[in-house]
């Protein structure tokens, strides 16, 4: 037990004094950070409801009107400003003068189609989000029109609120940063038992009272717990920064455990291959492998993670105790393949 | 020539060797196969949000099927207290949809009502004439902001958009499209790194630069084999997607270069096989946000064109784009890999890759050995120019860091991270060549120190210039690159900022990170004051 806590140890402190983890969690700072601007970015140019939100004031809309005028009701309704002018020509001098931003004309009917002519600024920026706030009144009005012919178009009233940050934060954010420390063990596995093979120290190091299959446990243990530090890191900083996180307890183990799993089929290619190149070559499409398989077999642990994480009443400890059963035979069938190492 | 040619088929027999034989080639071309399935069958189903909601479906309810809601069969009644217990999150009745109050319900409306107007769009354009399941026609016309002047080009034609099948605004999906030419050029990489590793660890490199070779041949050989694989995929990529052939690789070839450029700092940087990880891993991040960011923003702010995946979208939209939004982002990317190639040649010496130091003196020496060659005071405005392009990249990725930060605060994170870039580039240079006593007095320390501002405000000025042409509201880079033309202030400003650093370094001994802290203070300082009397 002492040589294999040794190795251990080894392991972790190489890692603590070369300082390379600073660069992994700087990486995953980027990600969090960049993602989440990202995501900030896309809400208040591309997502409506925030545009409206926070410009929806400014954005004041010309109405070439008639008595009946379904579309500008829809506008109002969705809360645009609208001004009502009775031709089109006053309208564009109302443009022209900066008194409007845009220009939407009476529709016209043209063999059986409805047309309505739509005038809006050149400038790519503010014409751009002028369609992103007109885009919901002229579907409804495609409905209306829908509807006027006979068409029943079904589930039309629903509301609910914008669930963009919602969804980013749970099956995003959270699964990324409890399982890029996973993806970075397997890495880092790799890295230890290929560096041990092409440095030719393999051997020194097995003539300390230590068996290959210690040996090369040890190293998935350390890559282990520094995942697993990472991942208590991020969930502290996480709920500190108010995200409401369920069952806590059960999203560390299963990071754990899929941390388990990468390190051990990261060190099965490293014994098969034996070079750092093929084996993280072949680490990295399997796992890009794996994430899609589970995926499609509908057992994905990013899914299983969202879903822990959001207090999901039909996901419990089960669906962990099935990658746990999946990590315990995987690493049963590096034990029998490790003395390929040797050979 | 010749001599990079037989590197290149050095190289290429290398791979051979490492491949051939064996289960492996097998076990990619499986792997390789199911990803290519799965990404298949994965193309429609995952999305943001999968897995999120539960949805309890009663009586005539159209199939849903969409990654984001696991449906429950239930009767009505059993329905309606299952919503209540909080064990689904809506109810779909019939016809009629039941939520509850709470947040969690109400995102799962929304999300229901996306994946309904969709579905229906399918059903009514099925179901019925297309007159009829598409009734309206929005017809697009610009007006430009002044109607007096006249107007020599031609106003743009009308488009005609049909609202409930208009794409969205988004450019999601043309930026994942990019994203496929950018996947196997990261891949290459992990070999193209090995190709160093190898040399280092077989203790080859000393016959390699004992030849009657230039370190400069030895890359270009070694690059040639990948760089030219990178070629051959952007081209299959652009034929699958039936994309402009010529154009596409007029795009993607100066980011490739870029990629490459970058790819080949880590094996002259790494020291154990985990800083190779490591390294490869950030300046994978880094780079991939680096193209995507900007792409996403396409159309909507002209600052995206800092991205050649931009241009991409831009082509693969059917929008044209001219010569100075080409070159924008087209000239940095290809300036950074001129420049890793001199800084790769530089380095390529035993010694350097050898040496097992902290990753700082490593840097040290790089920059060290970057300027040794020549005279310093060419050297150091040289350098303080050239790597502008870097300064603005990392100001760029600053921007996105800080947007985290509370609403207070961005502007002000900004513009420190963006002052501390700019003194470490700036006396960097100057510091490592004290520290090896190339440069002793303080007369010389303090005219190095005045070129190098020089160097970086022309440099800076440059780029200004470069993107006044293309970006024409970017506030953003009014504020990071100072939007004045004037050059006498900020030039002095830099030379006291550069040289109160450097000589705290060099001739009161502070810490380097200490006497840049200061410099960069009295920087950001600077910056502070110059914005509040601009506004």
């Amino acid at each position: 037990m002492i040589p294999f806590l040794a190795v251990v140890k080894k392991e972790l402190s190489s890692v603590i004094r070369d300082r390379t983890i600073v660069i992994s969690i700087l990486i995953q700072l980027f990600i969090a950070s960049f993602s989440s601007a990202l995501l900030l970015g896309m809400l208040s140019l591309y997502d409506s409801d925030t545009v409206m939100k926070f410009s929806g004031a400014g954005i004041r809309i010309g109405v070439v009107s008639v008595s009946d005028n379904q579309l500008g009701a829809l506008m109002i309704k969705r809360g645009l400003q609208t001004v009502s002018y009775p031709t089109l020509a006053e309208a564009q001098a109302a443009f022209y003068r900066g008194e409007v931003l845009a220009i939407v004309d009476t529709p016209q009917n043209a063999n059986g189609l409805t047309e309505v002519k739509l005038y809006l600024p050149e400038s790519d920026t503010v014409s751009s989000v002028i369609r992103m706030v007109i885009q919901e009144p002229l579907k409804q009005y495609e409905n209306y029109l829908r509807t006027q012919k006979g068409i029943d178009v079904r589930y039309t009233d629903l509301k609910g609120k914008p669930a963009t940050s919602y969804e980013f934060i749970y099956s995003v954010l959270i699964p990324m940063l409890m399982f890029f420390p996973a993806f970075v063990s397997g890495s880092m596995t790799v890295d230890s038992i290929t560096e041990e093979v092409e440095n030719k120290t393999l051997q020194t190091l097995l003539s300390a009272p230590l068996t290959l299959n210690g040996m090369i446990s040890a190293k998935i243990v350390a890559s282990v717990i520094l995942s697993i530090v990472q991942c208590i890191a991020w969930l502290t900083l996480l709920q500190l920064n108010g995200t409401v996180i369920q069952n806590t307890g059960w999203i560390l183990l299963l990071a754990l455990i899929i941390a388990g799993i990468t390190s051990t089929s990261a060190a099965l290619g490293a014994v098969l291959l034996k070079d750092r190149e093929r084996s993280q070559f072949i680490y990295s499409l399997m796992l890009l492998a794996a994430a899609s398989i589970s995926t499609l077999l509908n057992i994905s642990p990013i899914t299983t993670m969202s879903r822990l994480a959001i207090g999901d009443a039909y996901t419990s400890g089960w669906n962990v105790v099935v990658f746990a059963l999946f990590l315990v035979g995987l690493y049963l069938l590096l034990s029998k393949t490790s003395r390929r190492l040797l050979v | 020539m010749n001599q990079i040619l037989v590197i290149a088929w050095r190289e290429v027999t290398r791979l051979r060797k490492r491949f051939g034989g064996g289960a492996s080639p097998l076990a990619v071309l499986v792997l390789l196969a199911v990803l290519g399935i799965s990404a298949y069958y994965l193309r429609d189903t995952v999305s943001l949000g999968s897995g999120l909601y539960r949805v309890g479906v009663a009586g005539d309810v159209p199939l849903i099927h969409d990654s984001r809601f696991a449906v429950v069969n239930v009767n009505a009644e059993d329905g309606k207290a299952l919503l209540e217990d909080k064990a689904i999150d809506i109810l779909i009745d019939g016809l009629r949809v039941i939520s509850r109050e709470d947040d969690k319900s109400q995102f799962a409306v929304r999300a229901l009502k996306q994946y309904m107007e969709k579905e229906e769009l399918i059903r009514v354009g099925n179901s019925f004439a297309q007159a009829d399941a598409f009734p309206l026609r929005v017809g697009i016309n610009y007006l430009s902001a002044e109607q007096a002047t006249a107007r020599n080009d031609a106003p743009k034609p009308e488009e005609i958009i049909i609202p409930s099948i208009t794409p969205p605004p988004a450019p999601f999906a043309q930026v994942l499209l990019t994203l496929i030419y950018i996947m196997p050029i990261t891949f290459i990489s992990i070999f193209f790194t090995s190709s160093f590793m190898d040399e280092k660890i077989n203790r080859r490199l000393t016959i390699l630069l004992s030849a009657p070779i230039t370190p400069f041949q030895i890359i270009m050989g070694k690059m040639l084999p990948y760089a030219t694989f990178a070629l051959f995929t952007t081209t299959l990529i652009a034929v699958i997607t039936k994309a402009n052939v010529p154009l596409t690789l007029a795009i993607f070839t100066p980011t490739i270069l870029f990629i490459f450029a970058i790819y080949l700092m880590v094996p002259l940087f790494y020291r154990t096989f985990k800083d190779t990880t490591f390294i490869a891993m950030l300046v994978t991040t880094l780079t991939t946000a680096y193209l995507i960011f900007p792409a996403m923003f396409t159309n909507v702010n002209d600052l995206s064109y800092i991205s050649p995946l931009t241009l991409a979208v831009k082509m693969y939209r059917g929008e044209p784009f001219g010569w100075r939004e080409y070159l924008f982002p087209s000239l940095p990317m290809a300036a950074i890999f001129g420049f890793a190639m001199f800084a790769g040649t530089r380095m390529l010496n035993e010694e350097f890759l050898m040496g097992y130091k902290p990753l700082t003196r490593k840097i040290s020496d790089a920059i060290y050995l970057m300027m040794a060659h020549s005279k310093p005071y060419l050297a150091v405005p040289l350098w303080s120019l050239l790597v502008i392009p870097v300064v603005y990249m990392m100001q760029i990725v600053l921007l996105a860091f800080a947007t985290n930060l509370p609403v207070g605060l961005i502007l002000g994170a900004t513009l420190l991270g963006s002052a501390l870039v700019e003194e470490i580039v700036k006396t960097v240079g100057i510091v490592a060549l004290t520290e090896h006593g190339v440069v002793k007095s303080t007369r010389e320390i303090i005219g190095l120190s005045f070129l190098s501002a020089l160097g970086f405000l022309i440099g800076e000025k440059i780029l200004l210039l470069l993107s006044i042409s293309v970006v024409s509201r970017a506030a953003v880079a009014g504020a990071l690159f100072g939007a004045d033309l004037l050059v006498f202030i900020p030039l002095i400003a830099h030379f006291i900022f550069t040289s109160m650093t450097t000589l705290l370094r060099a001739k009161l001994k502070f810490p380097y990170v200490l006497a840049l802290g200061i410099g960069t203070i009295v920087h950001f300082i600077y910056n502070v004051y110059v914005l509040r009397g601009a506004f």
